[in-house]
């Protein structure tokens, strides 16, 4: 008993939770599946990516510059305002992609707000936060789809090249691994939809905590952490 | 930590839990920020650089997978809470995560390999 008691605080706990009737980690169930969820999302993601590498490698010095490739700003509307400013649209590297990569940290930070929101059970704090992530996550979509538009008019699909892209093998990757994390997007906007029609209609104060506010949290910064690498690989290097 | 409620974890914050982790997420979403800056800034000049820099092009691609690696720290140890989880469970997420450096080795080597084969071939 006395060594027991010179224990840590901490330790101690751990001792007793083991003991069965808790969780050792302390989390919810549904927490810590939507981690082990998104582990192994995340090797889905390192295989697409570990071969574009490999891919990329095979091809040497014939492999497309980012720059080159994503180089105007493909939406009609802005396009023609940018030229109106002065600027030519068409020469304009990695900036309509650098506000799509904004535009997923600004909800991811919305979204980290409304969790926090949810902790304080404050109902109207996380739909006020969640509306921003919804909106951001739907113009994300918005611009990847103007985006897929612009290239595939310039000659880019899943087999064949344009003059920028050279090689066949970018057009295949870039529509499959840009494909699935928009697939992505797309359901977390769904889930976001829902998350703030059931925080407004009061359901989470039924239940008692806003837990369901944090395991669409973890999942929508995955998201953004996906995106982190899909913008590493295809624009930055 | 609020000890009536171990089964679910710590859902229900304190004023002060709120206060720091507002501040927290603030000053995260600034370093994100800023690192993405520049990251876009080396890539717009990346071409130019590389050509400065001749053969130390893989110091620049190296920055920019340190810069990678910082924004994702960021993301899951702050957004995603994992740094205030319990060490057990950190683990439990990070280490398979380890298998990933030898597939990148592997197929990295190997994708070099088809390129020589490729050539090779060619001079047939």
């Amino acid at each position: 008993m006395a060594a027991e008691a010179t224990l840590h605080d901490d330790q101690q706990n751990d001792n007793e939770l083991w003991q069965g009737g808790h969780s050792p980690f302390r989390l919810g169930y549904g927490k810590v599946m939507m981690w082990y969820f998104l582990i192994s999302d995340t090797f889905t993601f390192a295989s697409f990516l570990i071969a574009y590498a490999a891919l990329r490698f095979t091809q040497g010095d014939m492999w497309p510059k980012a720059a080159e490739v994503f180089s105007s700003v493909p939406v009609p509307s802005v396009a023609k305002l940018l030229e109106k400013l002065g600027a030519n649209p068409e020469k304009l590297p990695l900036v309509f992609v650098s506000f799509m990569t904004f535009l997923l940290i600004a909800s991811s930070y919305t979204m980290v707000r409304a969790v926090q929101e949810g902790y304080r059970m404050n109902k109207w704090g996380v739909v006020k936060f969640l509306i921003p992530t919804i909106v951001c996550g739907i113009l994300f979509i918005l611009c990847q789809y103007f985006e897929w538009g612009h290239l595939i008019h310039s000659g880019m699909t899943p087999t064949s090249h344009s003059v920028a892209t050279k090689v066949n093998n970018f057009g295949q990757l870039f529509f499959v691994i840009t494909g699935f994390h928009g697939l992505h997007v797309t359901g977390g906007v769904i889930l976001n939809i829902w998350l703030a029609v059931s925080s407004a209609n009061g359901k989470f104060d039924k239940v008692g905590h806003y837990e369901m506010v944090e395991k669409l949290g973890l999942y929508w910064h995955f998201v953004d952490l996906v995106w982190v690498y899909v913008f590493l690989c295809f624009y930055l290097l | 930590m609020n000890f009536d409620e171990p089964v679910q974890g710590h859902l229900h914050w304190t004023d002060g839990e709120y206060v720091d982790g507002r501040k927290e997420v603030l000053k995260t979403i600034v370093i994100l920020s800023v690192v993405t800056v520049v990251e876009v800034g080396i890539a717009i000049g990346y071409e130019k650089l590389a050509n400065d820099a001749g053969k130390y092009k893989w110091v620049i691609n190296l920055l920019m997978a340190i810069f990678s690696v910082i924004k994702v720290i960021y993301i899951m140890g702050t957004f995603m809470h994992l740094k205030h989880e319990k060490k057990g469970f950190i683990l439990t997420v990070l280490l398979p995560f380890l298998f990933l450096v030898w597939a990148i080795i592997a197929f990295t080597v190997e994708g070099s390999s088809w390129q020589y084969m490729r050539t090779w071939l060619n001079a047939f």
